[in-house]
C-alpha cells in the first residue's frame, strides 16, 4: 500500500485551507489546555512546524465509535482539523478507505516498519472472557492485537472510559469479563488514560502535543490522567458553585429554581466527587458542558462512574441488599427509630420487673449498709 | 424502684458521700473533657452533616452563605471530633483501671462471663443489674463499637475532605483509599455510620438514667465530676481489677493509701 506524501505540518494545514492565523490559535488553545505560562506558544509553534508527522493507529475495540465522533465533530476549524494532520493516520477503523485484508496489511506494515516509533491510541475496552473472543478483527482477539500494538508502541493513549477502566462494557454484570488498557497489557509502557464518556479532544491534542513539543508526557496522576485535565473537581470550577454555597437548590426538573440557573447537588449531580475540566476546557467549540446546559454531572470521567456513580439523580449510591427505592437515609430513619421503640419497650419492662419483683431478689447486689437512708442537709 | 434522699443545696451535701457509701474519683478529666467534646461535636456533626447530605434549610437572601457555613463548622467540627478520639485514645493506656483499654475489649474470659451476665439483665433474664463501678462489659463492648465507628468516620471524613483539599500531605495518607473504595461509597460509610452514632445516642442516654436510678450511685453526676459513690466493700472487690486477674479468687483490690484518696473529701 502505498504510504501518503511525507508533508510537513504547515503544507498539510494549507493543503486544507487552514490558515497560519488559525494554527497559531490552535497552538495557544493547546498551551491553555495545558496550562503551561503563555510563553510556551513560541515552543510549540515551533516544534509542530518542524515535526515530520508521526504514524498514527486508532484502534477500537469494545466500543460505540463515540471518541471518535466526539474527535471529529468538535466544530470548524476543528481540533480534529489540527490532529488529523499532526500526524499520518495508517489505522482507524471509522475513517480509513480500506477494508478487510488491505486494512489489515497497513497495520502490519506500520508494526514492522515503525516499531517502535508509532503512536496508538486505543478507543473501547478488551474482553477477557472465553480468551477474548467477544470482539475479534480480522480473526484476531481485541486482547492479542492490543498486546501487540501496545507493547510496540512509543506512546499508548486510551481514549474514552472503556478504553480506561472498561467503562459500560466492564459495568455490572459484565458478561465479557471486559477491562480497560492498562489491565488488558500489564506492564504497559508510556501509557496515559483520557477518560470520560466520551473523551474531550481537546485534551487528548493537548497530550499529543504535548508529547510532540516536550518528547514527553505531561504530569500524570494515580490513575496515569493528566493532571492539566484531571487534576480538579468539577465541583470547584463550576459557574453554579455560588449557589452551592449560598444554599440554593434545583428541587425539581423545571422548577424555579431550575429556570434560574440554581445548583443541581439534590439532583444528584457528581460533580463534588467528579474530576475533569469539563466546565472550562467545554464542548463543541467551548459552547457549554452538561452542567450548564441544566443537568447533573454523572462523573463520566471518574473510575468505574457506571457503578460507583449511579444512581445518576441520588446523592449516595443504594445499599446493598435492600430494595431499589429504598435509600441510605430511609434505612438509617427507620434503624435509628427501631432503637428508640426499643429503648421505650425496655423503660415498660423495667417498670414492670421493679413492680413484680419478689421480696427476697434485691434490686441490686451490694446495696449500702442503710440504702436509701443518706444524710440529711 | 427506692428514691434517694441525698439533696443538693448550698451546703453541697451531694460531696457527702452516705453512711457505708465512699466517693471514688472515677473519671479523670480527660476522659470527662474528650467525653464532652464527643458529645457536642457529634450533634453539631450530625446537624451540619445531614444538611450537606440533604440540604434542608431554603436559603433567603442575596448574601446568604447556609451551605458554606455549614461546611465550614463540619469541617472545624471534625477536627475537634478527632482531636478528642485521639486524647481518649491515647488515655486508653495510662488511665486508671476504670477507664483503661481492657475496659472496653474483654480480654478475659471472666470479663466474658459477666458480659453475658450484663446481658442477661438487660433481656429480662435477671432481676439485678451487676454492678460495676466503672463501664459493665457490656457497657465497655458498646463503646469500642462507638470508637471503632469514630475511627472509620475519621478515616473516611478525611477521606473525602483531601478529595476537595487538594494537599499532597493529607493525600499520602488518606488519598489511596479511594484506589480500592471509591469515593462515593466511603461518602455512603460515613452518611450511614452517623445513624449508628444516634443509634447510640438513644441508648446510652437511656441506659445511662437506667443504670442511675437503679445503683443510686451519682451515675449521671459522674461524667461532669468524675466521681462515684460507691459501697464501700464494692471498691475492696472491684471487678475490674478482679477479671483483670482471674486466677485469684478473691482479691484484696485496694490498699489502704487507694482507700484513703477515695475517701477524702
Amino acid at each position: 500500500m502505498n504510504a501518503l506524501p511525507e508533508l510537513d505540518l504547515r503544507s498539510a494545514l494549507e493543503a486544507r485551507g487552514i490558515s497560519r492565523r488559525q494554527f497559531v490559535k490552535f497552538c495557544s488553545t493547546m498551551v491553555a489546555t495545558l496550562a503551561l505560562p503563555p510563553r510556551y506558544l513560541g515552543a510549540v509553534v515551533k516544534a509542530l512546524d518542524q515535526r515530520t508527522r508521526p504514524v498514527l493507529v486508532w484502534l477500537e475495540f469494545q466500543d460505540c465509535a463515540g471518541n471518535s465522533e466526539s474527535m471529529l465533530r468538535s466544530g470548524h476549524p476543528t481540533v480534529g482539523d489540527f490532529v488529523l494532520e499532526l500526524f499520518s493516520w495508517e489505522y482507524h477503523e471509522l475513517l480509513m478507505a480500506g477494508a478487510g485484508k488491505r486494512a489489515e496489511e497497513t497495520l502490519e506494515r506500520v508494526l514492522s516498519e515503525h516499531k517502535g516509533e508509532y503512536i496508538a491510541v486505543i478507543e473501547g475496552a478488551i474482553p477477557t472472557a472465553d480468551g477474548g473472543v467477544h470482539c475479534t478483527i480480522g480473526g484476531k482477539t481485541a486482547l492479542d492485537i492490543a498486546q501487540r500494538v501496545c507493547s510496540n508502541a512509543a506512546v499508548n493513549i486510551a481514549v474514552g472510559a472503556c478504553a480506561w477502566d472498561g467503562g459500560i462494557v466492564s459495568a455490572g454484570p459484565n458478561p465479557t469479563e471486559a477491562v480497560g488498557l492498562e489491565k488488558a497489557v500489564p506492564g504497559i509502557k508510556n501509557l496515559v488514560n483520557l477518560g470520560g464518556c466520551p473523551h474531550n479532544p481537546a485534551n487528548t491534542a493537548a497530550v499529543l502535543v504535548h508529547y510532540l513539543t516536550f518528547h514527553e508526557m505531561p504530569a500524570l496522576d494515580q490513575y496515569n490522567r493528566p493532571l492539566f485535565a484531571y487534576g480538579n473537581i468539577i465541583h470547584d470550577q463550576c459557574e453554579r458553585r455560588a449557589h452551592y454555597d449560598a444554599g440554593r437548590y434545583v428541587e425539581e426538573w423545571g422548577d424555579e429554581g431550575s429556570r434560574k440557573g440554581w445548583c443541581l447537588y439534590k439532583m444528584g449531580c457528581k460533580g463534588p466527587e467528579a474530576t475533569y475540566n469539563c466546565p472550562t476546557v467545554r464542548w463543541n467549540e467551548g459552547t457549554s458542558w452538561p452542567v450548564k446546559s441544566g443537568h447533573g454531572c454523572i462523573a463520566c470521567a471518574s473510575p468505574r462512574f457506571w457503578d460507583t456513580k449511579s444512581p445518576f439523580y441520588d446523592r449516595l449510591p443504594k445499599v446493598p441488599g435492600f430494595g431499589v427505592d429504598v435509600k441510605a437515609s430511609e434505612i438509617g430513619w427507620v434503624a435509628t427509630g427501631a432503637v428508640g421503640v426499643a429503648m421505650v419497650a425496655q423503660v415498660v419492662g423495667n417498670i414492670v420487673r421493679d413492680n413484680i419483683r419478689p421480696k427476697h431478689e434485691p434490686a441490686a447486689e451490694n446495696k449500702p449498709s442503710d440504702a436509701g437512708g443518706g444524710p440529711q442537709a | 424502684m427506692k428514691r434517694t434522699t441525698r439533696k443538693a443545696g448550698s451546703n453541697a451535701s451531694w460531696k457527702v458521700p452516705a453512711p457505708g457509701q465512699i466517693r471514688v474519683y472515677v473519671w479523670e478529666w480527660p476522659v470527662r473533657f474528650s467525653h464532652w467534646v464527643m458529645v457536642i461535636t457529634i450533634i453539631s456533626l450530625s446537624i451540619t452533616g445531614y444538611y450537606m447530605h440533604a440540604p434542608y434549610v431554603a436559603a433567603g437572601g442575596r448574601t446568604a452563605y447556609v451551605m458554606g457555613t455549614m461546611r465550614f463548622v463540619h469541617i472545624v467540627s471534625g477536627f475537634a471530633f478527632m482531636l478528642a478520639i485521639l486524647i481518649r485514645m491515647y488515655w486508653f493506656f495510662f488511665a486508671n483501671r476504670w477507664s483503661r483499654w481492657n475496659q472496653y475489649i474483654p480480654t478475659t474470659k471472666k470479663r466474658m462471663a459477666n458480659l453475658v451476665a450484663v446481658g442477661k439483665y438487660y433481656g429480662f433474664m435477671a432481676w439485678s443489674p451487676v454492678r460495676y463501678i466503672g463501664h459493665n462489659p457490656m457497657a465497655g463492648a458498646a463503646y469500642a463499637v462507638v470508637y471503632a465507628m469514630a475511627i472509620v468516620e475519621i478515616i473516611t471524613g478525611l477521606a473525602l475532605y483531601s478529595q476537595i483539599l487538594g494537599s499532597k500531605t493529607l493525600s499520602f495518607f488518606v488519598g489511596w483509599i479511594p484506589h480500592f473504595i471509591d469515593i462515593q461509597w466511603l461518602r455512603e460509610i460515613h452518611f450511614l455510620i452517623m445513624f449508628g452514632f444516634w443509634m447510640f445516642f438513644i441508648h446510652h442516654i437511656y441506659t445511662a438514667i437506667l443504670v442511675s436510678v437503679e445503683e443510686e450511685n451519682g451515675l449521671m453526676d459522674s461524667i461532669f465530676s468524675g466521681y462515684k459513690f460507691v459501697p464501700k466493700q464494692e471498691l475492696l472487690r472491684d471487678p475490674a481489677v478482679e477479671e483483670q486477674q482471674p486466677d485469684v479468687e478473691t482479691v484484696q483490690a485496694v490498699s489502704v493509701e487507694e482507700e484513703e484518696s477515695h475517701t477524702a473529701v
